[in-house]
């Protein structure tokens, strides 16, 4: 591993509506912007968005194939964009600074055209 | 220039109500399932993936509780940003005690925002994780 090492992308799924009203299940977070059409109209988004928690969710399961999780210390994201049903993710990463006992790396979730959904950066225990 | 109702300002250091919660496998397992991660460890319920923290906040909370609490219109609330510093393992098995505070609320470009922190310690009285959540309520 060095600075610079970029991590084999982790290439999702499409997103479904019945993904959205299974991770709410799971997740325990019901607001109805995520599951329920005509709701999210009313709030002004055009139909339902996936919940952020979902896309970092990806980038967590991408993290935990690229390290052992227990070596993970830090994992910050900001959500950027919204992500709807029919779209495909992409989680990239690579590591772009290292301390004496730590890896600093980045990732992102990218749709097909490139849009970047959420910024990540993490930081992982050196053995 | 950032401003701020009297009715926000007064949430800043408010303690959200404590809980407790339990790592299930089977809970594990829904996770996985429904991020679409199938590995057999995950299947089994035996990774605590990175971001099930966020689970054990919104399962173990009455729901509505953050959302009463600040007084938040859920047509007008975003997640704006998620942090985990995490000091510990986590183990399915292991019972957690969960304390929150708003640690911050702010008002800027016609949002407001709240800075929400959570620790996590479990059984053993060992703090295994803090997170903070940016929850953005839009005008």
């Amino acid at each position: 591993m060095e600075v610079g090492y970029q991590f084999e992308p982790l290439h999702k799924e499409e997103i479904t509506h019945s993904q959205l009203v299974r991770y709410a299940g799971a997740s325990g977070d019901f607001n109805p912007i995520h599951t329920v059409v005509p709701f999210a109209e009313s709030a002004g988004l055009g139909g339902v968005i996936a919940h952020g928690m979902l896309i970092m969710g990806f980038v967590g399961q991408a993290i935990s194939q690229w390290f052992s999780t227990k070596d993970l210390v830090k994992f910050s994201t900001r959500f950027r964009a919204m992500t709807r049903p029919g779209e495909k993710i992409t989680v990239q990463g690579s590591v772009v600074e290292e301390t004496e006992d730590r890896w600093i790396c980045q990732a992102e979730a990218v749709n097909e055209a490139g849009e970047v959904k959420v910024k990540s950066s993490f930081e992982i225990k050196k053995r | 220039m950032e401003s701020l109702s009297t009715g926000l300002q007064e949430k800043v250091g408010m303690k959200l109500d404590t809980y407790n919660f339990k790592i299930e496998k089977g809970k594990l397992r829904e996770l996985a399932l429904a991020i679409g991660d199938l590995r057999e460890e995950s299947l089994k319920g035996e990774l605590v993936l990175p971001t099930f923290p966020t689970v054990v906040d919104f399962m173990g909370e009455e729901t509505s509780t953050l959302e009463d609490l600040l007084g938040l219109n859920l047509q007008k609330v975003l997640h704006g940003e998620q942090e985990y510093e995490y000091l510990g393992e986590m183990k399915p098995g292991d019972d957690l005690t969960v304390t929150g505070v708003i640690e911050n609320v702010y008002t800027k470009a016609a949002m407001d925002f709240f800075i929400i922190k959570k620790e996590f310690v479990n059984q053993h009285g060992e703090t295994v994780l803090i997170s903070r959540s940016t929850i953005i309520e839009r005008h």
